[in-house]
């Protein structure tokens, strides 16, 4: 991982009186109705803020995914409410979700969704030309340390090197908020392990709000906090008085 | 069911706007196909049972005039089955209500023996009754066209007397089933008519008592035509015969068999590109279904079906669209050429004309379309037999793709990251380019036949009416005349100009080739009927040699400079060894011309004219036609601006409806190509589509991404595609061309738009369609999979 430093920008002040809230959800759910009724999500209550990072552990169909899709603006709840900083995302149309994405998301999924037709550099790019002030599309490869794989197509790549391909689109257009569906989770560890190790560095120095959903519980020792879902509830949420260096992690 | 067709039926819903395209764009294919094989079937079957029931002579010849004694020296002619003799001649007749006048030819029916040949069918009333002296039998298209029937009186000119006919029967007859003016290349039943009647008083009217002037032969079963036609030349030479000819030269005959021959040749070309781009469409979908199908492959093949199984059960799939565009194709062929014999039964006049299906040709078309599609499929259905269970069970791997040549010059600079995305999934997928380009290629092609085919009759109807005929009027005599024929010409009323010309019957020679035309001396600096080249520049009437149409030379493999024998069929029948002066462009019929003194100068005599090109002077039009009506030496009169409004509303009819089924044609095979390519395309990125979604894209940015693709094959499909066009209009233009009716080959910018504006629209309304799903993308469940 290069340890160059990333564009400077204050270190965010993560004392809790003093944090910048982001998300607010109150009582969302999320109902599939069809033959059977699903309640994906039911009730949950959650308050996110700038620069934390936050690890969603949960088992399949724990609902962590759903909360993650409406977090991200690719679905809306079905009940409850969810704003971003002022804005209501509960009733927002999708337009206005697309914008949000654009303007607020990074993605960051397990099977790296590369376009196979473009470079590395042209993928960062597809994203950066979206943006209003994107960094380089190069300074998003060199921060992942890909420098010298810029014109690579993803066929020619590794899975580890495509994930922080992946990672260099996500943050080249310096989002607010990083999501990321089990990053690792095609990974061996060692390259999940790199790859952690970015998704770290943009926290940390971009001042990112982080969410990891994994049910890799290892992972989360690296988190500010952990939250445990079952059946689409919030069970417990966990702060770690100190977060790990991803390096000392194993799974 | 078996579990396998129940995934085939299923398997095929879930593409079911795929299998309707591909079905669409072979229906056409086959529909053209089974609509021309019908069609031949149905006017070969017509015209077999009609010639044979109505003994349709075989071989024909002219004469000046033989005394009716000969008959039976004729009768014992060896070969010869079967003889009539008759009177044939001209008149003009003076209809109520028509200003101008409509001319005709009249036949002569035996009085004193039945009918041995070309026997009238009878449509109403009766023939002429026996002594009957003004009764005629009147054809049943110019009945029609006036509303005449049994009882009607019809005032005409024969031979130079006012007669009073009354019309006792209508009838058709074989050897007018297309019965049009000699050289006139369309019908027009208004304003010419075939008329029959009692031999001995047609006979006494046309200055031929006791004798005849046409002779109709039957060739008995094994004689050969061409000896009996020989010999007939022979003994009718001292009565002024003309070269007997057979139905090759009859020019109804003629007409309806070059109609079949280009029914039969035309289709062929069509049916190949449709049939080929079909099975391509088909290929190209089994394919994506195939390499999605990857794990059920590999899972039908670990519980144990064997390769044959799994290629029969991907073969099924092309043949469930087979079968279902030879069902399309049946019906709307067979419902095609329904439609074309209607508009036939207007042109060809048979007592019925039933639509006829041909189904050995539907059967062989069918086979064709199964032949075409299943070797179109078979490279797709072997990728699914060869695929090793254990290898299909993983993914596949990942996508290669490389920079594009273009790229590599360096120009890739100039392109944005969805516009790359689309080049390189171009260039990755070369036979699915390239074939889309042809599929849309040929979409732009097809509408500019039908642009080209109404230039073409534009440019025809400018050239022959407005640049080479100028004269308002053309008339001709009954028999040549001399200076009191001119005169009579000269002063009838509002004639402002007259240009004379002489026409002799020949046999021009060339080698083994030989044609029966009339040479046409014309004046050396006609004003009013030039001659033209194809630039439409006047081609001056050289002092020796011939002109011919440029069809004739090419038919009788004449080039200028080359020897020409002309063997003249009138008076002393001289014979003069010219040359091929040079050739001259004409649309409709063929002609020989020289001058007229050289022609003269031939025929020894001095100033004979058959008739006279006009021009008149439009106040006294009316004036000009009672006098013409009245006039006892003239035979036939055109007009030109009547020929030129029946051609055009003729044509008129026609293109309507073949311009509406290439359209037709054309969209189908837009649409069903850019929405098969773009159903793929939008399967095989389905991917890539939801991750530009999740990241922020609007569907319409997802959608231009499609789009680009499109955008760049279409514009590499139009340039080539009104290439293929022009190539395709000449095709067919040639291909119909005949000695009676050819089109010039027009492509002007107007057909060439048509044909882009065509394709556009259809690709854009099929990409709308297409497009419409990119709203509905699942992006989540797309992501979350594997590949």
């Amino acid at each position: 991982m290069s340890k160059d430093a990333f564009p400077s920008s204050p270190a965010p002040d993560t004392r809790p009186a003093h944090r910048e809230r982001l998300f607010h959800a109150r009582g969302i759910s999320k109902i599939y109705s069809g033959e059977v009724e699903v309640r994906a999500l039911d009730g949950v209550d959650l308050e996110l803020f700038r620069g934390e990072l936050v690890v969603l552990l949960g088992a399949s169909g724990s609902g962590k995914s759903t909360l993650l899709n409406i977090l991200g603006g690719l679905d809306v709840p079905t009940e409850g409410t969810l704003h971003y900083r002022d804005e209501d995302l509960t009733h927002a149309d999708a337009g206005a979700l697309t914008d949000f994405r654009r303007e607020v998301v990074g993605f960051i999924f397990q099977f790296y969704n590369l376009i196979p037709s473009l470079t590395a550099r042209e993928n960062v790019a597809l994203i950066t030309e979206l943006a209003e002030a994107p960094m380089e599309p190069d300074e998003a490869l060199r921060l992942v340390d890909l420098a010298d794989r810029m014109d690579h197509f993803p066929s020619q790549m590794s899975g580890g090197q495509q994930q922080r391909v992946a990672i260099a689109r996500a943050i080249a257009k310096r989002p607010e908020v990083l999501l990321c569906d089990e990053p690792t989770g095609a990974l061996d560890i060692n390259t999940g392990i790199t790859v952690l190790e970015a998704i770290e560095q943009v926290n940390r120095d971009l001042g990112t709000l982080v969410i990891i959903i994994t049910h890799n519980a290892s992972i989360a020792d690296m988190a500010d906090r952990v939250i445990h879902l079952r059946d689409g509830r919030i069970t417990e949420i966990h702060e770690n008085a100190v977060r790990l260096p991803v390096r000392s992690l194993s799974w | 069911m078996h579990p396998l067709n129940s995934k085939l039926f299923r398997d095929l819903r879930s593409i079911k706007g795929q299998v309707i395209a591909v079905a669409l764009v072979m229906a056409c294919g086959l529909a053209v196909l089974i609509m021309a094989r019908s069609l031949v079937r149905s006017l070969e079957v017509t015209r077999g049972e009609y010639y044979r029931e109505n003994r349709f002579a075989e071989v024909f010849a002219d004469l000046e005039r033989a005394p009716n004694a000969l008959r039976a020296r004729l009768a014992e002619l060896p070969g010869v089955s079967a003889l009539d003799t008759r009177v044939r001649g001209a008149l003009i007749l003076d209809l109520p209500g028509i200003r101008e006048p409509a001319d005709g030819v009249i036949y002569s029916v035996p009085d004193d023996r039945p009918q041995q040949l070309n026997l009238l069918r009878l449509r109403q009333g009766r023939l002429p009754a026996l002594g009957a002296n003004t009764e005629v039998v009147v054809g049943e298209a110019f009945a029609a066209a006036h509303g005449f029937g049994p009882g009607h009186e019809i005032e005409a000119t024969i031979y130079g007397a006012r007669e009073r006919l009354r019309i006792v029967g209508v009838a058709l007859s074989p050897e007018f089933v297309y019965e049009a003016r000699p050289g006139d290349a369309l019908p027009d039943h208004r304003r010419f008519g075939v008329f029959w009647m009692n031999e001995r008083r047609l006979a006494s009217a046309l200055g031929l008592d006791g004798a005849f002037n046409n002779v109709v032969i039957d060739v008995a079963p094994g004689a050969d035509a061409r000896e009996v036609m020989a010999r007939l030349d022979e003994l009718l030479e001292p009565y002024g015969g003309q070269i007997a000819f057979d139905r090759g030269e009859q020019a109804s005959a003629r007409q309806l068999s070059d109609e079949i021959t280009i029914l039969r040749d035309s289709s062929v070309a069509f049916v190949a590109i449709f049939l080929g781009i079909a099975a391509f469409m088909t290929s190209a979908a089994l394919t994506r279904l195939i390499r999605l199908q990857r794990e059920q492959i590999a899972q039908l093949k670990a519980f144990g079906y064997g390769s044959l199984a799994v290629g029969a059960h991907y073969f099924k799939f092309a043949l469930v669209i087979v079968a279902l565009g030879s069902l399309l194709g049946t019906a709307l062929g067979l419902s095609m050429g329904r439609a074309v014999t209607v508009v036939y039964r207007r042109f060809f006049l048979f007592p019925e004309l039933d639509f006829h299906p041909d189904w050995t040709g539907v059967l062989v078309g069918c086979l064709i379309a199964t032949a075409f599609c299943l070797l179109g499929v078979s490279g797709a259905v072997w990728q699914a037999v060869k695929l090793h269970p254990a290898e299909a069970m993983r993914p596949e791997p990942p996508a290669h793709f490389r920079r594009s040549p273009i790229e590599r010059l360096g120009l890739h600079r100039l392109a944005s990251p969805t516009m790359r995305m689309a080049l390189r999934n171009l260039e990755r997928k070369p036979w699915q380019s390239f074939f889309t380009v042809l599929g849309l290629a040929l979409a732009t092609a097809i509408p500019i036949v039908p642009g080209a085919m109404r230039d073409g009759i534009a440019y025809l109807m400018d050239f022959q009416w407005s640049q080479a005929q100028r004269q308002d009027a053309t008339v001709s005599f009954i028999e040549p005349g001399s200076a009191s024929a001119w005169s009579a010409v000269d002063n009838l009323p509002g004639v402002l100009a007259a240009e004379i010309f002489r026409g002799v019957p020949t046999r021009l020679q060339h080698g083994h080739l030989e044609r029966r035309v009339t040479v046409m001396g014309l004046p050396r600096n006609a004003r009013l009927n030039r001659l033209l080249d194809a630039r439409g520049r006047a081609v001056g009437m050289p002092a020796d040699g011939l002109l011919l149409s440029a069809k004739l030379a090419e038919v009788l493999r004449l080039r200028p400079g080359d020897p020409i024998r002309v063997e003249v069929q009138e008076g002393n029948r001289p014979v003069l060894d010219t040359v091929l002066a040079g050739t001259i462009t004409d649309f409709s019929g063929v002609g020989a011309y020289m001058d007229i003194d050289a022609l003269r100068r031939l025929m020894r005599e001095g100033g004979t004219i058959s008739g006279a090109h006009l021009m008149l002077d439009h106040a006294r039009h009316d004036d000009f036609l009672a006098a013409v009506k009245k006039s006892p030496r003239i035979g036939a009169l055109l007009l030109t601006a009547s020929a030129r409004e029946s051609f055009a509303e003729t044509t008129a009819e026609v293109m309507g409806t073949v311009q509406a089924i290439y359209l037709a044609f054309a969209v189908v095979v837009a649409f069903g190509v850019v929405y098969n390519g773009a159903r793929i395309a939008l399967s095989e990125r389905t991917r890539d589509l939801a991750t530009l979604r999740v990241v922020g894209f609007h569907p319409r940015d997802v959608a231009a991404v499609l789009v680009g693709e499109l955008v760049v094959l279409t514009a590499i499909a139009i340039p080539f595609g009104l290439y293929l066009g022009g190539r395709l209009a000449r095709l067919v233009i040639e291909l119909s061309s005949t000695e009676t009716v050819r089109l010039p080959l027009v492509l002007d910018a107007r057909s060439y738009a048509t044909a882009v504006l065509v394709v556009l629209v259809s690709s854009a309304l099929s990409f709308a369609v297409v497009s419409r799903r990119l709203h509905n993308l699942n992006m989540l469940s797309v992501l979350n999979a594997r590949d």
